[in-house]
């Protein structure tokens, strides 16, 4: 068979939805930020649920808010109104159920990569033993057998971004806040990191929640692709694409995948549109 | 590009020709360096002293300083006053090196305690806080506890600086990484904050160790019942010039030695930082 994607537009999925595991629940979050006596409002009544074990993908232009969005659902900022759920808890802090990947590796040069790796599960309170033992565990996973006792200076920027992930993976979260990860990488490298994500994915069985700017970059990735819009920030649509076999970088070549990016980025530029308009 | 005595740091990198064909490390070139300066430091010295200046009140030959040394340490008074002079020094240093520490991260992380203090340990340490020696020999005496008590007054500054800075440059980002793992405050401190101070605390401590030394020297001189300062001080008042140049050359190999034992243990517990133009 040819590889192949299908998309689904949809103004709102809950249709969909209805027939998964709801994992997260996030209604009317809205995020008010005031600098110097200005008020900015960066996110509006946003609700999104977000299905157990799928690969979410945030795209908009800069200024929609997708970072601010996933920094409150990390718990990292407070939000202004509405509420997040996760398995019915509510979320006001960081916690071991959730593993932020971010945009930056921010590794400590002081330590090395298995340091790197325990430190969710040294925080914690783990037994060093232990959370080595589950550090390498994912270093393995994310390919980076050998390493463990490198410096981060020692590696290239695409197996910093590894030892980022694997850090968040090794707390064991229910789901990955992952924030523009591959944004820094040069483009061969990103894509090779695309698919080792996929793979991980897979292999790890984690809910998936990616920001990016890069809209092929999403429609790789994605079960469902979040389409957000700026001023304020809101969800502007919600995508669904629909795998035809397994996704590997061919699927980037066919018609229906250049079909997906050209959809979404008509969504984005339409209302730059009128942005322009107004 | 080789020839014979020199060799480029590219070439031992590729581990190809060096010092007269051998292979050469960066460290073994270092050592090399260093001897050969040294060297040619000591032989114009030497030559200097003989032929160069007839007046033996002003200078010494490098001879006469390795007679006048064999002499004191036969004697005994070299040993006496090296041993002074290096306790007050360890333990005005020790004494700094906590407080200095402490009082820095306090200050790095406690604003009530940085808007209180810092323009105070600002102004601290660009005053020469030498100058109150002679109080402090007045308090404290003779014995070594002055002395101590000077080169603390003395290296403590620069210490609770470097500390503040080194806390204080820590990138936010790491300390957001800490905190997406649900960190508290206190492990922010221990497993950001103060390991990634280290190389500008280590910084700190040699700027400290060499205020240090001049605190001792100065400290004594103003005085003190034993010491190398008293006994470059008690030379000078006899007009003999090798004693005292013995005493100068003491306390700048001291100098020298505890800069490389501060900078091996910088290798030691900070391997991981790497300073710019620093060879791999």
């Amino acid at each position: 068979m040819r590889p192949g994607i299908i998309l689904l537009l949809m103004k709102n999925d809950h249709m969909n939805v209805l027939e998964n595991n709801v994992m997260m629940e996030i209604k009317g979050l809205s995020k008010e930020f005031s600098r110097n006596g200005e008020k900015l409002q960066a996110l509006l009544e946003i609700d999104l649920d977000v299905v157990e074990g799928e690969f979410l993908c945030l795209v908009g232009p800069s200024g929609c808010g997708k970072t601010t969005f996933l920094r409150i659902v990390q718990g990292l900022i407070e939000k202004s109104a509405g509420s997040i759920e996760l398995y019915g808890q509510p979320i006001t802090q960081p916690s071991a159920d959730r593993g932020f990947v971010f945009q930056q590796d921010n590794l400590y040069p002081w330590r090395t990569v298995i340091a790197n790796a325990r430190l969710g599960l040294e925080l914690a309170g783990m037994e060093t033993d232990q959370a080595n033992a589950r550090a390498s565990e994912m270093l393995n996973l994310v390919g980076l057998e050998g390493f463990e006792h490198s410096y981060p200076r020692e590696l290239s920027g695409g197996m910093r971004q590894r030892v980022n992930l694997a850090r968040a993976l090794t707390i064991d979260p229910k789901v990955l806040l992952m924030d523009e990860p591959f944004a820094a990488l040069d483009a061969i490298t990103r894509e090779a990191m695309q698919t080792e994500l996929l793979r991980i994915w897979r292999e790890a069985g984690k809910t998936v929640m990616f920001v990016t700017h890069q809209i092929d970059e999403a429609v790789y990735l994605a079960n469902r692709v979040v389409v957000m819009a700026p001023r304020p920030g809101r969800i502007e649509k919600i995508v669904t694409i629909t795998e035809t076999t397994e996704r590997s970088e061919t699927v980037k070549r066919s018609p229906e995948f250049h079909q997906a990016v050209d959809e979404i980025r008509d969504i984005i530029e339409s209302h730059e549109r009128e942005d322009i308009m107004a | 590009m080789s020839n014979a005595g020199e060799t480029t740091s590219d070439e031992i990198e590729d581990g190809k020709s060096g010092f007269f064909g051998r292979t050469e490390s960066a460290k073994s070139r270092k050592r090399r360096r260093l001897i050969t300066s040294l060297i040619v430091i000591f032989v114009s010295w030497e030559l200097f002293g003989q032929f160069g200046i007839e007046n033996r009140l002003f200078f010494a030959p490098l001879s006469d300083i390795a007679v006048s040394g064999y002499e004191n340490w036969v004697n005994g008074e070299l040993q006496k006053h090296i041993s002074a002079s290096f306790q007050e020094l360890l333990y005005g240093m020790l004494l700094a090196t906590v407080f200095g520490i402490a009082f820095g991260i306090l200050i790095a992380i406690n604003q009530s305690v940085r808007e209180h203090c810092d323009p105070i340990v600002s102004a601290l340490y660009a005053t020469p806080t030498v100058a109150i020696a002679p109080i402090l020999i007045t308090a404290f005496g003779l014995g070594i506890a002055s002395k101590v008590a000077v080169v603390f007054l003395i290296a403590v500054f620069p210490i609770i600086i470097n500390t503040t800075v080194g806390i204080r440059q820590t990138q936010e980002s790491f300390i957001e990484t800490a905190y997406s793992f649900n960190a508290t405050r206190w492990q922010v401190i221990a497993k950001v904050l103060v390991p990634s101070s280290i190389p500008f605390v280590i910084a700190g401590i040699r700027l400290g160790v060499g205020r240090g030394i001049v605190g001792v020297v100065v400290g004594e001189l103003f005085g003190a019942d034993m010491g190398l300062g008293i006994f470059i001080f008690e030379a000078g008042q006899t007009f003999d010039a090798a004693p005292q140049f013995l005493g100068i050359l003491i306390l700048c190999f001291a100098g020298m030695a505890l800069t490389g034992l501060l900078q091996w243990t910088e290798k030691k517990i900070a391997p991981w930082h790497h300073f710019a133009l620093d060879e791999e």
